[in-house]
C-alpha cells in the first residue's frame, strides 16, 4: 500500500485537515454527481440539452410569430369593419342613383308643382263630327313647348311619357306607350307652373294657334299635381351598353 | 490506516453527497446541465489527480482543494462564456479535462501495478 508521505511537523492537523478536505471534495463531487444525473433524467425522455434549447428557441420565435399575427388579426379584422361600412355607405350611395336613374327613367311616381293642359276637340256640330280635330302634331307641339320650358315629368291621360314614348295618330285615337288615347287629353307637367304656362299662353302661342283651330284648350296651374309612373316593360333588344376602359 | 481511511472517508462523502443530492428537492434548470456536466468533469479530474499525487508522496493539501474548486468554475465559466459567444468552448474543457483524466488514470494504474 502506498501512503501518503508521513508530513514533518503538525502531522496530526495536517492529517486532520487533509481528511476533511476528501470528506469535502468528495461531498461536492457527489452533489454535482447527483445533481447532474437528476437533471439529466428529469429531461423528458432523455432530451439532450442542444435539442431543448433548440425547442426553446424556437418556442420563443413561434410565441413572438404568434404575438405578431394576432396584431395582423386584429388590424385585418379592423379592416374587414372598415370595408364593412364602406360597403354600407357604397350600397347607400347606389341606392340613391339607383332611385334618381329611376326616376329619370320615368319609372316612379312624381309629384311637384306643375301645369294641367286640356285639350277637347271642338264641339260637335249638328250631330256631325267636327271638321277638325286634335292631331298627335299639336300634342307633340305642346309637349315639345312644356319640354323648352322645363318640364321635368309629363303625361297624357295616366301615361307617362318616356324618352321612348311615342305620340302618333292611328284612326281616331292617339297612341302614347302603345295604349290609345281619346279626347279629351289632359297633358300634367311638373315644373315652374308661371313658366309653363306662359310657354303656352304667349302671344302667337300655342293656345291661340290652337283656338283659332277651334280645339278648346285649357292651361290651369297647380300647386302640387301628381304624375304616375311608367308601369308598362322597358325593352332593349338591340341596344347594348358600350363597354368602356 | 491513513491510505484506506481516506479511501473510506472520500467513499462516505461522496454517498453522503450522492444522498443529499437525490434528496434535495431542487432541481436545477435545464439551462445549468451544461455547465455542471463540465464542473463534474473538472471535479472528477482534480480527485483523480489527487490521488495520483497521493500515490506520488507529494499530496499537498492546499493545491488540491484549490485546484479541485477553480477546476470546476473554470470549467463552468468556460462553458458559460462559450454559451455567450456562441463557440461550444465547454468542449475545451472537456478535452483538457478527459485528457488530464486519462493521463492520470494512467499514471495511477502503473503506481498501482509497480507496486
Amino acid at each position: 500500500m502506498i501512503m501518503p508521505k508521513p508530513p514533518v511537523r503538525g502531522e496530526q492537523s495536517l492529517k486532520k485537515s487533509v481528511y476533511l478536505s476528501v470528506v469535502t471534495v468528495s461531498l461536492v463531487f457527489g452533489l454535482l454527481i447527483a445533481f447532474q444525473f437528476r437533471t439529466s433524467s428529469s429531461i423528458s425522455g432523455g432530451v439532450p440539452v442542444d435539442r431543448f434549447q433548440e425547442l426553446t428557441i424556437e418556442k420563443k420565435q413561434v410565441e413572438l410569430d404568434n404575438a405578431h399575427l394576432e396584431q395582423e388579426a386584429t388590424d385585418l379584422a379592423a379592416k374587414i369593419d372598415e370595408a364593412r361600412k364602406g360597403r354600407s355607405q357604397a350600397s347607400d350611395v347606389l341606392g340613391s342613383e339607383l332611385s334618381k336613374i329611376r326616376m329619370y327613367a320615368g319609372l316612379t311616381q312624381l309629384t311637384g308643382p306643375g301645369v294641367e293642359v286640356i285639350m277637347e276637340n271642338p264641339p260637335e256640330k249638328d250631330g256631325s263630327p267636327s271638321f277638325y280635330s286634335i292631331r298627335d302634331e299639336d300634342i307633340l307641339k305642346v309637349i315639345n313647348d312644356l319640354r323648352g320650358a322645363g318640364a321635368e315629368a309629363m303625361s297624357i291621360n295616366g301615361q307617362r311619357i318616356l324618352s321612348t314614348s311615342e305620340i302618333r295618330l292611328a284612326g281616331n285615337h292617339i297612341n302614347v306607350n302603345l295604349v290609345r288615347l281619346s279626347a279629351p287629353y289632359r297633358i300634367l307637367a311638373i315644373g315652374k307652373p308661371g313658366t309653363l304656362k306662359s310657354s303656352l299662353e304667349i302671344k302667337g302661342g300655342l293656345v291661340e294657334y290652337l283656338s283659332a283651330n277651334g280645339i278648346t284648350v285649357a292651361v290651369q296651374e297647380w300647386e302640387k299635381i301628381n304624375i304616375p309612373a311608367y308601369d308598362g316593360s322597358l325593352r332593349f333588344d338591340y341596344a347594348k351598353p358600350v363597354q368602356r376602359g | 490506516m491513513n491510505m484506506w481511511l481516506g479511501f473510506w472517508l472520500g467513499i462516505f462523502g461522496l454517498a453522503v453527497g450522492v444522498a443529499i443530492g437525490l434528496n434535495v428537492p431542487v432541481i436545477l434548470p435545464q439551462a445549468y446541465a451544461k455547465y455542471l456536466s463540465v464542473a463534474a468533469l473538472a471535479a472528477l479530474d482534480s480527485v483523480l489527480g489527487g490521488i495520483r499525487a497521493a500515490m506520488e508522496d507529494h499530496f499537498d493539501n492546499t493545491i488540491f482543494i484549490s485546484g479541485f474548486f477553480s477546476n470546476a468554475l473554470l470549467a463552468a465559466g468556460l462553458a458559460f462564456i462559450g454559451e455567450r459567444l456562441g463557440i461550444d468552448l465547454y468542449l475545451a474543457a472537456v478535452v483538457a479535462f478527459g485528457v488530464r483524466l486519462f493521463q492520470n488514470l494512467a499514471i495511477l494504474r502503473r503506481h498501482l501495478l509497480k507496486k
